[in-house]
């Protein structure tokens, strides 16, 4: 066979595929850059603004609000789900009966969707005839407005998104687990290493790569957080859950102000960059 | 860790703190399948018994009223059949276009292989939520598409269409990434003997090295399906009428009216979690383990 035709059979294999990348992630990421400099909507003609948009966003109250409980959440998830994530792998990836089954109860929130999650949460949080505040009343404590009350709305949002995602975390660090060689073990136990030392001084650094991989993964998808928001509070109450991208589709979809949002995104997309860019260059370096 | 006799070796030792670490797990596995068993139990309450202070734990008349009346909802059918269109589709489409895509990757010489590869690992990078918005224009404004003109203007694009919905998932920089690494790690030799017959590159691909990648396909087809059945946030974007909507959309305006029924809610959202779990458990073997190999998907 000609190297010709085979090049040319392999760039119609791509192209396909890769006109989907460029339509739907390159030229979208390139459009909000432009975007975010003019004043585009559907209700009169579009021109350049230059900065204005930033200009605006850097002294919009409501933005700042929005950058902040992004950081509260994104902080305040992440840490908690790694945490839960690798108690849970050390704890099922010991042999004991029922392992199976523990195993995939920790997943199972992994599985549901994100509306079913928020949904069945909706319900556990309802103030009169939900489930949490029932136990609240039986166990003789006040109830609460979980959802309602803008001190610990964003924190009951939390809860779900933790209780979601650990069971990820779970099966990522029970990879990495899994990788860790028996004889490591062996030789601390010689050495008549205790099972705390162990834990801290072997698996701990031994796991060092997938919990940077995972801190990223999370930082990265928390920064994002949507879907649940616009779900269960809308933002609400008084903007106490309004997050970036929350901020962003209301700007857009609410007010029309694509310009505007558009900026929004880009200050967004490259915060997300620079965080994914740190990553690879941190576990490039941890793998040499 | 395997159950050691020597002291010293595992991480909880004595009986007591054995008996300890498993009630802690027992709780947290109560903990977290709580809310399931709160949806069921909720999902066979009478409407009446939902307002019952206080609460009961489990339903005293269970029925099957509600999963009923979910079934017979306006729209749960076309909603069914649109998320099977929606996550059907985009399963299909990223068999063919990944494996396709990541085959070339993999087996074919061309130049600019490696500055395309990079381009696509480089998009893995691209955070898709902040994308939303000029996602949505772009799809507005295909060309002869809903009425649009040659320009993409003056009609719909593809908004509320069914290939609105799966193209911007029908290739995923996941997918060929997925796909290439798998074909990388066969021999050769399987390809030779057919190349030295003569046979095309499109040949080789289809004859030989497809039927032989099932393992990868299967985790491909798992999670792309996974990702548009569970997907919200486009369908809430792109779909404006109720009948384009999808499972996952019906149920978020099931309960964003004032006076929500919680028990038909619970039932709605019961069948909706149902399947995910059933093909979860039916395939487990091969979601944890390559889940673990290939890491979150976002």
């Amino acid at each position: 066979m000609q190297r010709g035709s085979t090049a040319t059979s392999a760039y119609l294999f791509i192209a396909p595929a890769l006109f989907i990348l460029v339509l739907t992630l390159l030229l979208p990421a390139v459009l909000t850059i432009g975007m975010s400099f003019t004043n585009v909507t559907f209700l009169r003609p579009t021109r350049l603004v230059g900065l204005q948009n930033y200009i605006t966003l850097f002294n919009d109250y409501r933005f700042h609000q929005a950058v902040w409980n992004t950081i509260v959440y994104t902080v305040g998830v992440t840490i908690p789900t790694m945490f839960l994530g690798l108690l849970a792998a050390v704890a099922v990836n010991r042999r004991f009966t029922g392992r199976v089954a523990v195993r995939t109860i920790f997943y199972l929130p992994a599985l549901t969707s994100l509306i079913a999650c928020a949904t069945v949460w909706l319900y556990l949080y309802e103030p009169h005839a939900g489930p949490l505040n029932g136990l609240l009343s039986t166990l003789g404590l006040p109830r609460q407005l979980w959802l309602q009350n803008p001190n610990i709305a964003l924190g009951a949002l939390m809860v779900v998104s933790i209780w979601r995602d650990f069971g990820t975390a779970m099966v990522i660090y029970l990879a990495g687990l899994q990788d860790i060689p028996e004889y490591v073990y062996e030789a601390a136990r010689i050495d008549d290493a205790g099972s705390l030392t162990i834990f801290f001084r072997i698996t701990i650094p031994l796991l060092s790569s997938v919990t940077f991989y995972l801190l990223i993964i999370l930082i990265v998808q928390s920064f994002q957080v949507f879907g649940l928001i616009y779900a269960m509070t809308g933002g609400g109450p008084l903007n106490a859950t309004s997050t970036i991208v929350f901020q962003m589709y209301q700007t857009a979809f609410g007010f029309t102000r694509f310009g505007y949002a558009s900026a929004m995104s880009t200050v967004l997309f490259f915060t997300i960059l620079l965080f994914s860019l740190i990553g690879a260059w941190v576990a490039r370096k941890l793998r040499v | 860790m395997a159950t050691i006799k020597h002291t010293g070796g595992a991480l909880f030792q004595s009986g007591a703190e054995r008996f300890l670490a498993a009630a802690l797990l027992l709780f947290a596995a109560a903990v977290t399948i709580a809310p399931y068993l709160w949806m069921l139990s909720a999902s066979f309450k009478t409407g009446q018994e939902m307002y019952v202070f206080p609460p009961t734990w489990l339903p005293t008349a269970p029925n099957l009223g509600n999963y009923i009346e979910v079934l017979q909802l306006p729209y749960a059918g076309q909603q069914l059949v649109n998320s099977l269109i929606y996550a059907g589709g985009t399963t299909l489409a990223n068999l063919i276009l990944c494996s396709l895509a990541g085959y070339a990757f993999a087996r074919l010489e061309f130049r600019g292989r490696n500055a395309l590869f990079a381009l696509v690992l480089a998009l893995l990078m691209v955070p898709t939520q902040s994308q939303i918005i000029p996602v949505f224009l772009i799809v507005k404004h295909i060309p002869f598409a809903g009425g649009n003109d040659w320009l993409g203007n003056g009609g719909t694009g593809l908004l509320n269409t069914y290939a609105g919905l799966i193209l911007p998932n029908a290739a995923t920089p996941f997918g060929i990434f997925l796909m290439r690494q798998f074909f990388i790690r066969v021999p050769p030799e399987y390809e030779e003997s057919a190349r030295l017959d003569g046979a095309g590159s499109f040949a080789i691909f289809r004859k030989i090295l497809l039927p032989l990648s099932r393992p990868a396909l299967t985790v491909l087809a798992i999670l792309s399906f996974q990702q548009a059945w569970n997907d919200f946030v486009w369908p809430l974007i792109l779909t404006s009428t109720r009948d384009m909507g999808t499972l996952q959309t019906g149920l978020q305006l099931l309960h964003s009216g004032p006076d929500t029924r919680w028990n038909v809610v619970m039932a709605a959202a019961a069948l909706i979690t149902a399947p995910m779990i059933i093909v979860f458990l039916s395939a487990q073997r091969h979601f944890i383990q390559n889940f673990a190999s290939t890491g979150l998907k976002g």
